[in-house]
């Protein structure tokens, strides 16, 4: 093989999960080299090899068919579930936040907001107990292999996981006390909802903000605002590598697994309620005025978000249904 | 060979979803020894008029293999060849079977019926 055909075959190779580049890299660089030979330049080989690529890369994280490690796949499936509830919770908690924090300052007559508000804090505690049986399962998963001496390839997600959720939780709880809700009317129109967990969802998710597209008007925040502003969305990176690759590495049992995917269904039973929730609040007569309740671009980012979420979610609950057949 | 066993022996490739036409290829191409990638490639090519493509044969390749329809061999270099299995001789009989009953029939009509021959 000539370098100039080993460096296009190297790089035509990215389009592949690092598992796939294991086992077929170099047979496959092989065959490339020869098709270079003989015909250097062809575009749609090109297009072919991004989307058998991009097809295994769906495998390897349990969202298509024919893996090449199913037990591994299964458990990946249960990572991307785990990473599309994460991004339900930071875009789901903002817009919440957002809708609370307005019921602070004015007390709205439109039934449509405290409607969407009940409807989008019903699905956010359905979630919250899912994710927390969630994550009870898997600390004891992490336990049992710490005791059977199997814990070092979890070392290092663990201390990302956890070094990332301290700074989100003591960071969060700082940041919540300029709580802009901090004076209202302390939820007057909704006391359902405790004014402390409204201030930390605010905070934590304060990133989620169109600011970042007039940076004027960002540059006249305080210098430790924008700094925790840049290092939260992070810290939620950190957190769900971590959490990701201490589910693709803890040993479970088959029926662990099973039980996972069913809390994926409890929990997008969850997302579900909460995008009726949104819809409610679209359908709203304050949506539109320019007003604490009007919906603006992040809004439409961050349903967008949620509802590209969901569809993984939704697709590897239904690969690892097709799995267990 | 009895219409069960042409059945299973098209179920076996066509659990390969999109890679099931592209797997009839390359089994019948390693029917007659063991290939690797680009020797596949062009006897494919040869026999079929139908170049694979490099990504194509390869996810194709992979779900053989996780079937155990074929086996990979020792590596020569780094090309590693690739041989039929029992188990992918029996699937590759009946899938073929299958087809030439297919093809016998639409022939037949044709031929009653368009006077093609």
């Amino acid at each position: 093989m000539t370098a100039d055909a080993g460096v296009r075959a190297s790089r035509l190779l990215l389009w592949y999960p690092p598992a796939w580049r294991a086992r077929y890299g170099d047979e496959f660089a092989e065959l490339l080299a020869a098709e270079f030979a003989e015909r250097p330049s062809d575009r749609r080989r090109a297009v072919n090899v991004a989307f058998s690529g991009f097809r295994a890369r769906l495998a390897d994280v349990g969202l298509g068919a024919h893996p090449l490690d199913p037990t591994a796949a299964a458990r990946a499936r249960m990572a991307t579930l785990a990473c599309s509830g994460a991004l339900f919770a930071m875009f789901g908690a903002a817009m919440w936040s957002q809708l609370a924090t307005g019921l602070q300052w004015a007390a709205t007559q439109d039934r449509g907001i405290t409607q969407a508000l009940d409807l989008m804090s019903v699905a956010l505690l359905t979630f919250c107990v899912v994710a927390a049986v969630g994550l009870a399962g898997l600390i004891r998963a992490a336990i049992v292999s710490v005791a059977r001496h199997r814990d070092a390839a979890l070392r290092k997600p663990a201390a990302l996981a956890a070094a990332s959720a301290a700074l989100l939780f003591f960071g969060g709880r700082h940041f919540a006390n300029g709580w802009p809700g901090t004076g209202g009317h302390l939820l007057a129109a909704h006391g359902i909802v405790p004014a402390g967990v409204v201030a930390f969802c605010w905070s934590t998710t304060m990133w989620i903000t169109s600011y970042w597209a007039h940076p004027a008007m960002l540059a006249a925040f305080p210098a430790t605002q924008i700094a925790w502003m840049t290092l939260t969305p992070l810290a939620a990176c950190g957190l769900m590598t971590g959490t990701a690759q201490l589910i693709r590495r803890l040993d479970r049992s088959p029926g662990a697994l099973c039980f996972e995917t069913w809390l994926g269904r409890a929990g997008g039973g969850g997302m579900l309620i909460f995008l009726c929730g949104v819809m409610r609040w679209l359908a709203s007569a304050a949506a539109g005025q320019r007003a604490v309740f009007h919906v603006g671009s992040i809004d439409i980012v961050g349903l967008t978000v949620i509802v590209l979420g969901l569809a993984a979610g939704l697709q590897a609950m239904r690969r690892a249904e097709l799995a267990r057949r | 060979m009895s219409r069960s066993r042409g059945t299973s022996g098209s179920d076996a490739l066509e659990t390969l979803g999109r890679s099931s036409g592209p797997a009839s290829l390359i089994l019948s191409s390693l029917a007659d020894g063991a290939k690797h990638g680009y020797a596949l490639t062009k006897d494919i090519e040869s026999f079929a008029g139908v170049r694979l493509a490099p990504g194509t044969l390869y996810e194709a390749l992979s779900r053989l293999e996780a079937h155990g329809l074929i086996e990979a061999l020792e590596s020569q270099d780094r090309r590693r060849p690739y041989r039929l299995t029992a188990a992918g001789a029996t699937a590759l009989n009946s899938y073929l079977k299958a087809q030439r009953q297919v093809a016998e029939v639409g022939l037949s009509r044709l031929a009653s019926t368009w006077a093609m021959t």
